[in-house]
């Protein structure tokens, strides 16, 4: 495995990304820092500070921090519960998990909506047992359970991924050096567990930051999230200069968010899995 | 003690079904639905399996499978490939190149997908690839490799080298080596890392929707084409039968008869071992079904865009605007083979065809982008010699048409309609107000809640400026700074801002007024008397006037079927056919001789044919300039933002 030449097994690849990654990167770079004519501006990127970018731009950020964490909140005991049950017949509930993901996403979306409109399905039965109906369509929380369903699944995958790879032994060793479950939690599991807790914050926070048909559909189009205008200057405003400078300024947010995150991820290069 | 072990695992077991359902519940909306005869989302119109049937006859829909699963599986497997070789590369390498290689590999994850997508799509062209099945086929490879690698890097970490080196030691080549000691230790991660390829393939939509060339479409983007004008539940069939394949599959796979009470410690053994091989055999029938049916699937495929036609046709239409029959007669009688691809909007469509990444022959814009088009030189002009049936529209429309396409040299009127409010009767009647009448009744408190507003900068300007007493083209800002002022006092008193969601809102009662475009009306009518609800949902055009909108078939300056587009146009203008639209798309046409064989009822369907006369104000869409078109752009983000 130290054999030098192996790392030139990497060479195709590098070809690939020069050509399907850097180059595609280096344009929206250079449409980002020109205006139509060609000449060179800061302007699409300073666009950032308008009020309706700032605003989208925070409005997106706060989202997606609810969401990721709701979806480690729901995930990690999960994961526990999944580790339990065993090799086998955990991952066959895994895999249950992640069936969802296999419906088309957009047609998932489309049916919350069906489930949480004022005579959605939810309300219908909240009717039929004499219950207040709940009226979230169409408001940041439905963007968050949107988010959430999306998501949960590249959640709960790493982290239940890691939780294989512990050691009963360790467990039962802190539990017999007297540690209480608390302890137990928060000295072993939370400790060993942290590079696919990272993992899975990265995979559920940078789709829910850059998304726009979730906010669409769940929001009825009333909130405006940051991927809402990049898409709109892409698709609809025909301004991509504009578009890429924003989409610029959306990578720095996530690239400052990921070295935040990847401080706490101890490998250099996550656990993805 | 036992007890609350017990206590213990039911929380544990109810926790996981509650997220379960959680997971599942739109599935099984989506298959509830799939059984609905009605094709509304909100309503139940009664059992049937007519959308299973249509589904199987559908050759869109098996072909956009076909399309979908091919493209997962060749891109999930390459992908695969190229990620593992270059993950044991990246592993031997120095810190900072690998940090550097990393960074790179990580970007098409950070990236925002529409970014990715349209990057790639300039890339495309600029390598003069032209966009088809290879090039969704590269962009899907280009996004899978990364989830690949992040997959197997952990697990090259775990692997002993030292067993690997002793390999060699004792003889083994290095390829052996690879294969006996390393690779079995990293399968997991492989493995894993396919499987999260192939399922990311699977429900992309944005990056594909840019990358994907003339008449391919995935699963996600013939969805996208649909939302428009509502999903046709054929596609929650498919979806059905999708799941219930997976899960069939999932479950032979997985099931193990249980019999472990009372065995002995060499009978465990044995089982284990017997467990293992059945474990291989299962695993073995899951890539052996799965690779069966992706071979046949590619086979059928590669057969059907081998097969090259002498006499094309590429047609861009907006979704669901043509009667599949219409198509199919085409092709039988001109002997044209016809290439036939959707758009959602006028803005989405005119990137394509400016960038010329796919060179369509005719395409159907609306008025304002025509004249866009027609500035900006995109246009050819047609040839009407070959257009003998022009005479069946009514040359009223060739007049109106004069307003985006001044000298009537560059489009043919397809169909036409105009804007207006769409009320319940019952939901306003319950709150205890009149019809809306004017645009300005959307302004009534009264109504909070209960609006829908189109979700497009034009039509929601257009409401504001025309209560004001404004022209919908005004380029004054003054004009422009009160219609933001107006729509932004509006949106606490708007549910939802949508585009062709309104006709099925509207008719499972969400909302008591929308507004919406009259080519719609016959739809929901039918739907109201079919579901037979207890309400009327009844069109009105305001009395401060309103949008009058054409959608007419263009000929693009790079098409290189011009004749055969000119027989399109011809073949569509032709009575019978166009009538048989009629019926089929409902949207007003403008061919007279059409319209003199529709019944009379529906030809005094003031909703769907008004009298052009009596319409005051009526204006049609200008094309304003890149200028004011930003000027509208950002005053409707500081409505949608506020």
């Amino acid at each position: 495995m130290n054999n030098p030449k192996n790392k030139w097994l990497a060479g195709p690849y590098i070809i690939w990304m020069i050509g399907f990654t850097v180059i595609p990167l280096a344009l929206i770079v250079y449409y980002g820092l020109t205006d139509k004519s060609g000449a060179f501006t800061l302007a699409n990127v300073l666009a950032i500070v308008n009020a309706e970018h700032a605003k989208a731009l925070f409005l997106s950020l706060g989202l997606s921090l609810v969401s990721t964490v709701i979806c480690l909140i729901l995930a990690y005991p999960l994961a526990m519960i999944l580790r339990k049950k065993g090799v086998g017949a955990g991952s066959f509930v895994v895999f249950i998990f992640i069936l969802p993901m296999w419906m088309n996403f957009l047609l998932r979306t489309l049916a919350w909506q069906t489930l949480l409109e004022k005579n959605g399905v939810i309300n219908g039965i909240l009717a039929f047992f004499h219950l207040p109906g709940i009226a979230i369509i169409n408001t940041p929380w439905a963007i968050i359970l949107g988010m959430v369903y999306n998501f949960l699944p590249f959640m709960i995958l790493p982290i239940y991924n890691i939780l294989m790879k512990i050691d009963d032994n360790i467990i039962n060793g802190a539990k017999d050096l007297g540690a209480d479950n608390v302890q137990t939690f928060l000295h072993i599991w939370l400790p060993l567990s942290l590079p696919g807790i990272v993992s899975g914050i990265t995979m559920v926070f940078v789709p829910a930051l850059t998304t726009f048909v979730i906010s669409n559909l769940l929001g009825g189009s009333k909130i405006l999230l940051i991927g809402n205008v990049i898409e709109q200057e892409f698709t609809k405003g025909s301004n991509w200069n504009l578009g890429s400078g924003l989409s610029l300024v959306l990578m720095a947010f996530i690239l400052i968010s990921m070295a935040l995150i990847a401080k706490y991820d101890s490998n250099g290069e996550g656990g993805v899995i | 003690m036992m007890k609350t072990k017990g206590f213990k695992k039911f929380i544990e077991d109810f926790y996981m079904v509650i997220i379960l359902l959680f997971l599942y519940a739109p599935i099984f909306t989506m298959m509830v639905l799939s059984f609905n005869n009605s094709k509304s989302r909100t309503r139940w119109g009664g059992f049937t399996t007519h959308w299973y049937r249509q589904m199987f006859d559908n050759s869109a829909i098996t072909d956009a499978l076909y399309n979908t699963l091919v493209i997962a599986f060749l891109s999930a497997l390459l992908a695969t490939i190229i990620g593992t070789v270059a993950a044991m590369g990246i592993n031997q390498m120095k810190k900072l190149p690998k940090a550097v290689v990393m960074g790179v590999n990580n970007i098409p994850m950070l990236n925002s997908e529409v970014v990715t997508g349209i990057s790639l799509m300039l890339v495309f062209i600029a390598f003069g690839i032209t966009l088809g099945f290879k090039t969704i086929l590269l962009a899907h490879i280009t996004f899978n490799i990364p989830y690949v690698i992040l997959n197997v890097m952990p697990k090259l970490k775990q692997t002993d080298r030292y067993a690997y080196e002793a390999a060699q030691d004792l003889g083994a080549t290095p390829v052996k080596a690879f294969f006996r000691i390393v690779f079995p230790d990293i399968l997991p991660g492989i493995l894993s890392g396919f499987l999260m390829a192939f399922t990311m393939s699977l429900d992309d939509f944005i990056i594909t929707h840019f990358t994907r060339g003339a008449g391919i479409n995935t699963l996600s983007t013939l969805i996208y084409s649909e939302v428009r004008r509502g999903i046709q539940p054929s596609m929650y069939a498919l979806s059905t039968v999708i799941f219930v394949t997976v899960l069939a599959l999932l479950l032979i796979t997985n099931f193990e008869p249980e019999n472990q009470a009372g065995i002995s410690a060499s009978k465990v053994q044995e089982t284990m071992r017997k467990r293992r091989r059945n474990n291989n055999i299962r695993k073995g029938f899951l890539v052996f079904s799965a690779f069966t049916i992706v071979a046949s699937v590619s086979f059928t495929a590669y057969q059907k865009y081998s097969t090259t036609h002498s006499d094309e046709l590429f047609v861009y239409n907006w979704g669901e605007y043509i009667d599949d029959a219409v198509i199919e007669m085409f092709e039988e009688e001109t002997g044209i083979h016809v290439t036939y691809d959707m758009f959602e909007t006028n803005e989405e469509m005119y990137p394509v065809i400016e960038a010329g990444a796919v060179r369509y022959d005719v395409v159907c814009p609306s008025d304002y982008m025509i004249q866009k088009m027609v500035e900006n030189g995109l246009l050819a002009e047609i040839n009407f010699e070959n257009i003998p049936n022009l005479a069946n529209i009514d040359p009223l429309f060739m007049e109106h048409s004069r307003s985006f396409d001044p000298e009537n040299r560059y489009s043919v009127p397809y169909t036409w309609g105009t804007v207006g409010i769409l009320y319940n009767t019952r939901l306003v009647e319950e709150l205890g107000l009149e019809p809306p009448a004017r645009w300005s009744d959307l302004w009534n408190p009264a109504y909070e809640g209960e609006i829908l507003m189109q979700d497009s900068v034009r039509d929601a300007f257009m409401v504001a400026l025309k209560s004001l007493g404004y022209s919908m083209n005004t380029e004054n800002p003054d004009e422009l700074a009160q219609a933001r002022d107006l729509l932004i006092a509006q949106k606490p008193l708007v549910q939802a801002y949508v585009i062709d969601q309104v006709r099925d809102k509207m008719i499972g009662g969400e909302a008591a007024i929308g507004v919406i475009y009259s080519g719609e009306m016959l739809y929901i009518q039918d739907e109201v008397a079919n579901l037979g609800l207890d309400y009327s949902l009844e069109y009105v055009i305001p009395q401060e006037g309103t949008n009058l909108w054409f959608d007419s078939w263009v000929i693009p300056i790079n098409a290189r079927n011009k004749e055969n587009a000119e027989k399109w146009i011809d073949f569509l203008c032709r009575p019978d056919i166009a009538k048989m639209n009629f019926d089929y798309i409902t949207y007003s046409t403008p061919n007279s001789a059409a319209k003199a064989m529709l019944d009379e009822e529906i030809q005094n369907n003031k909703a769907v044919f008004p009298d052009m006369d009596k319409l005051v104000n009526g204006e049609v869409f200008r094309y304003l300039g890149d200028k004011v078109d930003g000027i509208y752009n950002d005053m409707w983000k500081e409505v949608k933002s506020n």
